[in-house]
């Protein structure tokens, strides 16, 4: 802990903009229809690319035969695979199996000789237009020698199946065990063991913007540019450069504004590389722009888990057992996989167990990938854990809010080692449940309740609770847990802020900007926030894990506690007082005595006075600063384990459904949480994440689903097939803080950008479960549609449908 | 008896300004508007009108620009996101309440929530929030949970009713 | 299949009725887009010739027929289905079913109740109203005008898109007063599409069920007109729990293979098609004995 920073999670005296809901600096630009995002760009000679993509799950390739795209007038390149291949090296891991004692396959660019997934590129037509590259890629014909397919976690694992990576011994990329103290032994003189099998179906994140990326050759200096889509801009010209053979120098990228991100636009993705070849090649500019059918090919979060609950008659939680495994889909060069890494290392939650066994096992099929999704795998930890909790308290008769607060981590035991070797940093999480269940009125809906069947009416009352370690940072890899800004002040006072952390859209730029306005005293409409760009901002890891305002915001506070320092010592030459007498607010030096100077005319002094006021600093206003929060630990402990997340933000849902009992239909009547996401920046902010992640969380409970047909094929392609929430399906949601501040980040922040999904799903499905208790009947399998709940309460198993 | 055309000479008022055009037939009015006018606040979310990201205004009437076909539209008024502000560069009413509300985030769904908006308002000044979000069902949002975007409809009808608050 | 396809805008019916008629095939109408410009989008259709019948002044209009009809030009839109007062006033079951259609306002604006027809889309919520009604349809192929029963055009699978006639007209009796109506759209999730839908049209005597007509939508390739199961069960009975539930059940029966898709799988749609008919039933039940 040498590096902690003393001053950090004090809030800075002047100011004022930290913890006021101010509108967001960038928000006006998508308003008025001016945001520029990726595909918005466009090059003189501007050329299209268009994918050919595998129409089965596993096979050979016998011949690609490109001669009919070629025909066709405007098309400039068609390609194979195995042409590609001989431009670009394997596309290295975000997040390398091996890197954690796994297997990691070589991931290529496109499908040479042997397709491991439906979707996967097989050839690339690039032409003048977009309507031409498509036409054309539809005459590309390929031969194909088609294999039976890996599609379930059941598949994977049978002795016999075949290997989705030829070479590869087994369908595993990596198993890890997380265990502690004497599971066996509490198991066996524990009163209660409680059973429950949750399945997690495939369900992804979809923003509204799809991916694209344009790239563009400069032969000038023989660089490249690559506009796109891309969370992590520097991360992702370090593989650019690996797999291009090129040297980082000589490729920027630039991540203008995101239309929502989620994990998604994390990097690994093929179109990343292959447009940057295909614009080398050509020397002209080449853009790809996915279509909705394409990126629903990215899942995430398929996940099956056995979980066993030891409880004594009191209901004391003794330990937790749980074999889970996950169906990551075919290998990726993208970090999604790891999710599953994070749902084991999450367990068991906010719950202060220590015997546990659980042991993750993530598997490789012939679905599509996974990339990242918002929850990052804890949702999945939630989703289990509190479905399975639900399950115990009805089985043996208790209270479910009293059976979590029972079993909770004191909020006195904080700073709290977890028996995987997280370190949570603070919480209350008695306080968020009861704050949740007053917020929803949870005793009036009681009463409802017990009327409700009399008139044929079945409302259910639902809660769960989810621990969002958020922040992450993992060794040996580009998840670091720090990050740098730069800021300066200009002659004119104006003030720019350089970050290596970057935005999807969801305002922490301001959040920002609010940080250094109360650390220089000026207002905040004298900041820019700069983001997303290799040549302009420090070195930085972007956005994941909820960390942009974390490290963000924490290294632009301390850059800019050092510009300040600067124009302090200048303003107080140039009063000729003390640094100690001066006050800065509202952009004004006050020197105590009744003069004062303007912000501007200390920074123009700044510039202009070298030799005289200003010969106490060194020009020009400026200074570069990183944030490393100070409890991530990578030194493993004496069991190997090590605390990869700084900050432990968490909440309790509470909700309250209605079943229709003839149609199965869910209805949601209510919806509450309290979220502790440590001291708050800006409550819009928090606000907007806290609703967008509920959205995702009930999206994802009721409705959302990508589905295959039992060869492999994607039955899921468009809107019409994948539904998500709109305005109708969303509840009203109370949101009530129960903050507990962070003590080793910028004055408290914890992340707030993940957390939600799993526990508002949880508390979905806990709430549906409930109501369909005078049915005798519960449903562990996701999600909650309609067809599954009329099935289990009519007794229907084989009707609820279901594909691989 | 007209002859088959390859190509389509249209006619349209484009936020205020004349254009004639040439466009392929097929085309949607997204792309033509998108790559021919270079009016890219029109965004493409899905091109099968569930996402409503490609909202514009026709002749009056929002419409989904992308299975809109620009030839079938000879002569048109269209107003896009570009041309609501006011020709002094200021938000309009409803555009200034879902910035002050912080209606977005990312703001990829801007076209369909503030056309969708402006419609609902300019028929039903007083909306319930059950006729907010049917005036949204066009629309998708990923990003807000639409708690946001309701709230800002009705700070947009407040607006709209009382142009000068004080 | 055409990269570069072709395009006309006829000024009359009878031009576009000729043009039609001479292009042997690969000829699309199109007016407002709605149902044809996904699958184009998709690269699924790529038409050879788009024939834009947009222009067509006589394919406008809602009128009243000499012979007493409703008369709905193809090219009406859903918006004008819903705020016509001749609509409203004299087929608020269409009028509200036009309200249900999903794709929200803007598509509302733009979709036509030609195009909604033509489509044969057994999810779409404008046909199972019109059925109901018995409704009847007129086009125009080459030279000729035919009318016909609504019902027979949608069991001919050669009257959906890409056909060489041109829907002009729908033609409907307008409903009588004291008739109740409903229609019961059943949606798995919060997207455009129903899992089954219903249209209602009941008249009562005495709270008795004097004569029914019930058309059942998206469980089926085709809608099911369940009005003869309805009323062999229904009339001269009153609509109380137990005749609900026999109509449920009759309902479900007729339904004999069962979409299974991403709206809900077939065991579930079966029965849904009962639910959502019992549930038109007594709201129209409902709706007569009030009015
Ligand atoms: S792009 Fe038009 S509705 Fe999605
Ligand atoms: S604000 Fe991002 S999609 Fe609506």
């Amino acid at each position: 802990m040498a590096d902690r920073d003393p001053g950090m999670s004090a809030a800075p005296a002047t100011g004022g903009y930290v913890g006021r809901a101010v509108r967001t600096l960038e928000g006006r630009a998508p308003i008025a229809g001016a945001a520029r995002y990726s595909s918005d760009f466009s090059f003189p000679g501007q050329l299209h690319a268009a994918i050919v993509r595998s129409p089965h799950a596993r096979a050979r390739i016998l011949k690609v035969d490109l001669s009919g795209a070629r025909k066709v007038a405007g098309v400039v390149l068609a390609m194979d695979g195995r042409e590609v291949a001989a431009h670009l090296g394997p596309i290295p891991h975000y997040i390398d199996p091996a890197t954690f004692g796994g297997k990691s396959a070589e991931v290529r660019t496109m499908a040479v000789d042997h397709v491991w997934c439906y979707g996967q590129p097989v050839a690339v037509v690039v032409a003048a237009d977009r309507r031409t590259a498509r036409w054309a890629a539809s005459r590309v014909q390929v031969a194909y020698e088609v294999e039976p397919a890996v599609l379930t976690v059941e598949d994977a694992i049978a002795p016999d199946a075949p290997k989705v990576v030829p070479g590869f011994d087994d369908n595993v990329i990596m198993a890890v065990p997380f265990r502690n103290g004497d599971p066996d032994a509490a198991f066996a003189r524990a009163d209660h063991v409680v059973t429950t099998t949750v399945r997690i179906h495939r369900f992804s994140t979809q923003p509204i913007e799809t991916r694209c990326y344009n790239a563009v050759w400069e032969e000038e200096t023989e660089s490249l540019t690559l506009y796109g889509t891309a969370q992590n801009p520097h991360p992702l010209r370090h593989v650019l450069a690996k797999v291009l053979g090129m040297p980082e120098g000589r490729i920027r990228v630039h991540a203008p504004a995101i239309g929502g991100a989620f994990g998604m636009k994390m990097h690994g993705h093929p179109e990343e590389s292959l447009v940057c070849l295909l614009a080398k090649l050509l020397r002209r500019p080449v853009k790809w722009v996915e279509s909705r059918e394409e990126c629903l090919l990215i899942g995430a979060r398929e996940q099956v888990h056995h979980l066993e609950l030891a409880l004594s008659k009191e209901g004391d939680l003794l330990a937790l057992r749980d074999r889970f495994f996950a169906n990551t889909g075919a290998p990726s060069a993208c970090p999604g996989w790891g999710m599953a890494f994070l749902t084991g290392l999450t367990m068991p939650g906010p719950y202060r167990v220590r015997d546990i066994d659980v042991t993750m096992t993530a598997l490789v099929t012939n679905k599509p990938s996974w990339n990242a999704a918002r929850g990052y795998g804890k949702e999945a930890t939630a989703l289990a854990l509190e479905l399975a909790l639900d399950e115990a308290a009805r089985r043996l008769g208790f209270d479910p809010a009293e059976l979590r607060i029972r079993n909770f981590v004191p909020a006195d035991a904080f700073p709290y080692a977890s028996p995987t070797g997280l370190q949570y940093d603070s919480g209350d999480y008695a306080g968020a449940v009861r704050k949740a269940m007053a917020a929803i009125g949870w005793d009036e809906w009681r009463a409802r309740q017990a009327e409700g069947p009399r008139e044929g009416r079945y409302l259910g009352l639902g809660i769960a609770y989810e621990l969002t370690p958020e922040g992450g940072a993992l060794p040996g890899t580009m998840v670091a847990g720090y990050d740098s800004s730069t800021v300066r002040v200009a002659p004119d006072g104006s003030v720019r802020v350089l970050t290596g952390v970057t935005t999807p859209g969801t305002g922490n730029p301001t959040g920002i900007a609010q940080i250094v306005a109360d650390e220089l005293g000026c207002p905040i409409e004298w900041i820019s926030v700069v983001q997303g760009d290799t040549t302009t901002c420090p070195y930085g890891f972007g956005n994941y894990s909820g960390r942009s305002t974390i490290v963000g915001g924490g290294s632009a506070a301390l850059a800019a506690r050092a510009v300040r320092a600067q124009m302090e010592a200048v303003a107080a030459a140039m009063l000729g007082v003390g640094v100690q007498a001066l006050r800065l607010s509202d952009g004004v030096f006050d020197g105590g005595d009744g003069r004062s100077l303007a912000f501007a005319d200390v920074a123009w002094a700044a510039y202009t006075r070298a030799y005289d006021v200003a010969s106490c600093i060194t020009p020009p206003l400026e200074a570069q600063a990183t944030f490393r929060p100070p409890n991530i630990r990578h030194s493993p402990d004496a069991e190997g384990r090590i605390n990869p997340y700084p900050s432990y933000s968490n909440a309790a849902y509470a909700t309250v459904v209605e079943v229709d009992s003839a149609t199965g239909q869910v209805k949601l009547l209510a919806f509450a949480a309290a979220h502790d996401c440590g001291r708050v920046i800006n409550p819009l902010l928090v606000e907007g994440q806290a609703c967008g992640a509920i959205a995702f969380g009930l999206g994802g409970a009721l409705m959302e689903e990508i589905r295959f047909d039992a060869g492999g094929h994607q039955l899921t392609r468009s809107f019409m097939d994948y539904v998500m929430p709109r305005a109708e399906d969303m509840p009203g949601v109370t949101l009530v803080h129960h903050d507990s501040p962070n003590p080793d980040t910028y004055m408290g922040l914890k992340g707030a950008g993940e957390a939600g999904v799993g526990g508002s799903a949880a508390a979905v499905v806990n709430a549906v479960n409930d109501a369909l208790r005078p049915f005798g009947v519960a449903i562990h399998d996701l999600p909650l549609s309609p067809a599954r709940v009329w099935a289990a309460i009519h007794g229907r198993s084989g009707a609820a449908g279901g594909a691989a | 008896m007209d002859d088959l055309a390859q190509s389509v000479l249209v006619q349209w008022r484009v936020n205020g300004v004349l254009h004639e055009l040439d466009v392929l037939p097929g085309l949607s009015l997204l792309d033509v508007l998108r790559e021919q006018l270079n009016l890219t606040g029109t965004h493409m979310g899905c091109m099968t009108g569930h996402c409503g990201a490609c909202t514009v205004m026709i002749d009056g009437r929002i419409a989904k620009s992308c299975i809109a076909q620009a030839a079938t539209l000879p002569r048109a008024e269209i107003r896009t996101i570009e041309g609501l502000m006011g020709p002094d560069g200021r938000l309009s009413p409803v555009q200034q309440a879902f910035w002050d509300e912080a209606g977005f985030q990312c703001g990829y769904c801007a076209p369909g929530m503030l056309f969708s908006a402006i419609e609902l308002l300019a028929e039903t000044p007083d909306p319930t929030d059950a006729e907010i979000d049917s005036a949204l069902a066009g629309s998708l949002c990923r990003c807000t949970g639409y708690q946001s975007l309701r709230r800002a409809v009705r700070a947009a009808a407040r607006a709209l009713k009382d142009p000068n608050p004080d | 299949m055409s990269l570069y396809p072709s395009f006309a805008r006829p000024r009359t019916l009878a031009d576009a009725a000729t043009l039609l008629a001479s292009l042997a095939s690969g000829g699309v109408v199109i007016a407002g887009g709605q149902e044809l410009m996904p699958s184009i989008n998709q690269g699924v259709l790529a038409p050879e010739v788009y024939v834009d019948i947009g222009g067509l002044a006589e394919l406008r209009g809602i009128t009243e027929t000499p012979e007493g009809r409703v008369g709905i030009g193809a090219l009406t839109v859903h918006r004008e289905l819903q705020t016509d007062p001749r609509v409203r006033a004299q087929l608020p079951l269409l009028a509200h079913a036009a309200t249900r259609a999903g794709g929200g306002r803007q598509v509302h604006n733009r979709g036509t109740i030609g195009g909604n027809l033509v489509a044969q889309h057994p999810l779409y919520d404008i046909a199972p109203p019109l059925l109901a009604l018995e409704a009847e349809v007129e086009w125009v192929k080459g030279r000729e005008t035919v009318r016909q029963p609504l019902a027979a055009m949608l069991a001919d699978s050669r009257h959906g898109l890409g056909s060489e006639a041109i829907l002009t007209r729908v033609l409907v009796v307008p409903m009588a007063d004291g008739l109740g109506w409903a229609y019961e759209k059943l949606k798995a999730s919060g997207g455009a599409y129903g899992s089954a839908n219903a249209a209602a049209l009941v008249k009562l005597k005495e709270g008795r069920v004097a004569a029914v007509r019930l058309v059942v939508g998206a469980v089926a390739d085709r809608l099911i007109d369940a009005s003869e199961a309805a009323a062999a069960l229904l009339v001269g009975r009153r609509f109380d729990a137990e005749a609900g539930a026999a109509l449920a059940g009759a309902v479900s029966a007729l339904v004999a293979a069962p979409l299974s898709d991403a709206q809900g799988p077939g065991p579930w749609r079966q029965a849904m098609a009962g639910v959502v008919a019992q549930r038109a039933l007594a709201a129209a039940v409902a709706r007569a004995g009030r009015g």
